[in-house]
């Protein structure tokens, strides 16, 4: 709850991503981020983004700012990607990227389809210390 | 010409020219047998019928080498280098000589994958030629292939062997012209082609327009793995190809091209076939594109770079971990 609270403070602070205050309750679930292609939410239990839609190179960056800017102290962070239709390399390199600059938990990917877990096998992303490819949920076809 | 077994100080290059299995037979299980028995690493690609044969003829001391199939390996040609950039950084430390035999071209090979045949055999010698030493040794049939065939394999190789005597050639093209812009021209398709003109804010319309016309034209599952290969593509043309480029999409009879062309020039002849580093930045998407496509065709023209990818209707068999098969060879990956 906490360290939810401090996300939302973040956000707000920083602005310009397209949050939408009225949709995020007071307990610091909902919407993060949105464009036309993707939605990006808060999830609560675990804790973590729930990424729904398409990431390219039009909206890596900001994929990667929301990872930036979701703290957790010491705690793995999950990411729920099995609503996630396409995600090209530089998407991937937002996840690989915020794994890598975590300090204590790791990422854990959930749902992560199975062609971009055929991706991540051969640009060499698949054997990460800090990215789990978590099998916890069946993969999309 | 001579007939001695030469001593190996640079990467050894060398086309082996064959008629009939005897003359098979008698120019490669020797050459495997001496590396054997200087206890070298030999690894041999070849097709499943010649490792059968081969593997009888050398007995028990076929046990120390390491064999891999060429329709998996070099199914797409683009491929095979990195196998042998595996072979070698596994197999090669500290100075280790090495031997490798590698048949990339037959006489079914179409004339697309011929033309990335030859052009992977040119770049064999930027890729190694001024590394550590080890023997390549590339057979040619010289009774199914084309005389031209046998002519380009004598530009590609700096040592041609043929009836038990080797020899330089004489019209091998060097090590600088190997890694030359590939500038020869890709033949212009003839009907159906499907057109689409992409900048920056195109990405969504490009893989809209591959995955509708990849799906009703039979590719199923695979239609995923081309959308993303073309969108690796089209990215590349908007990052580094003048902000973005023109998409070109027809039918063949084995299947379907995607042709995405830009104003860029592309000079790194071999970013497409080097496994990408752990460097987060480290370019991926050429790399990608070999390991998802059938065959991928890059071509730097005057008024700018053209790449071509295939996709099969009925694929083979696809292996990405390129070595797994081998007997003796560990985990996956050198790097």
């Amino acid at each position: 709850m906490e360290i939810a609270v401090t996300c939302r403070n973040m956000w707000t602070a920083e602005g310009g991503f397209g949050i939408d205050a009225s949709l995020e309750p007071a307990i610091g679930g909902g919407r993060v981020y949105s464009d036309k292609r993707l939605v990006v939410t808060r999830t609560l239990r675990p804790y973590g983004l729930h990424f729904s839609g398409e990431i390219d190179l039009a909206n890596s960056h900001a994929v990667a700012e929301c990872l930036r800017l979701t703290v957790t102290t010491g705690a793995d962070l999950h990411l729920d990607v099995s609503a996630l239709i396409f995600c090209d390399i530089s998407g991937i390199r937002s996840f690989v990227e915020a794994a890598e600059n975590r300090v204590g938990g790791r990422l854990m990917l959930h749902g992560l389809p199975e062609l971009l877990q055929t991706v991540m096998r051969v640009t060499g992303w698949a054997d990460l210390p800090k990215l789990v490819i978590c099998r916890c949920r069946r993969a999309k076809p | 010409m001579s007939s001695a077994a030469p001593h190996v100080e640079h990467f050894r290059h060398e086309a082996f020219l064959y008629s009939g299995w005897a003359e098979f037979v008698a120019g490669t299980v020797p050459f495997i047998r001496d590396g054997v028995r200087a206890g070298e690493p030999v690894l041999v690609v070849e097709s499943l019928e010649k490792i059968q044969m081969l593997q009888v003829a050398l007995g028990k001391e076929a046990g120390a080498v390491l064999f891999a199939d060429m329709a998996n390996v070099g199914a797409n040609p683009a491929r095979i280098i990195p196998a042998w950039h595996e072979f070698v950084s596994r197999h090669g430390a500290s100075g280790q000589q090495l031997r490798g035999i590698g048949e990339p071209i037959w006489k079914e090979r179409s004339p697309d994958e011929l033309v990335e045949c030859q052009r992977h055999e040119s770049l064999l010698n930027t890729a190694f030629g001024r590394g550590q030493p080890w023997w390549l040794l590339c057979p040619y049939d010289t009774e199914k292939l084309d005389g031209a065939v046998i002519e380009e394999a004598r530009r590609s190789h700096e040592y041609v062997t043929e009836g038990g005597k080797w020899e330089r050639s004489n019209i091998f093209r060097g090590l600088d012209a190997s890694g030359a812009p590939f500038a020869v021209p890709l033949p212009e398709p003839l009907t159906g082609i499907v057109r689409l003109a992409f900048a920056s804010e195109d990405l969504v319309a490009v893989r809209g327009l591959v995955s509708r016309v990849a799906c009703s034209a039979g590719l199923a599952r695979r239609a995923g793995e081309l959308v993303t290969a073309v969108n690796e593509v089209a990215t590349n043309s908007i990052r580094h190809g003048g902000g973005g480029g023109t998409l070109r999409i027809w039918q063949e009879q084995s299947g379907l091209v995607c042709e995405i062309s830009d104003n860029g020039r592309f000079d790194q002849p071999l970013v497409d076939r080097q496994r990408p580093t752990a460097e987060l930045s480290a370019p991926r998407g050429l790399w990608l594109a070999n390991q998802l496509c059938d065959l991928v065709q890059i071509r730097t023209l005057a008024e700018g770079t053209v790449v071509r990818l295939h996709m099969h209707l009925t694929p083979p068999e696809r292996h990405l971990h390129v070595l797994a098969d081998s007997p003796a060879s560990g985990s996956e990956g050198a790097d």
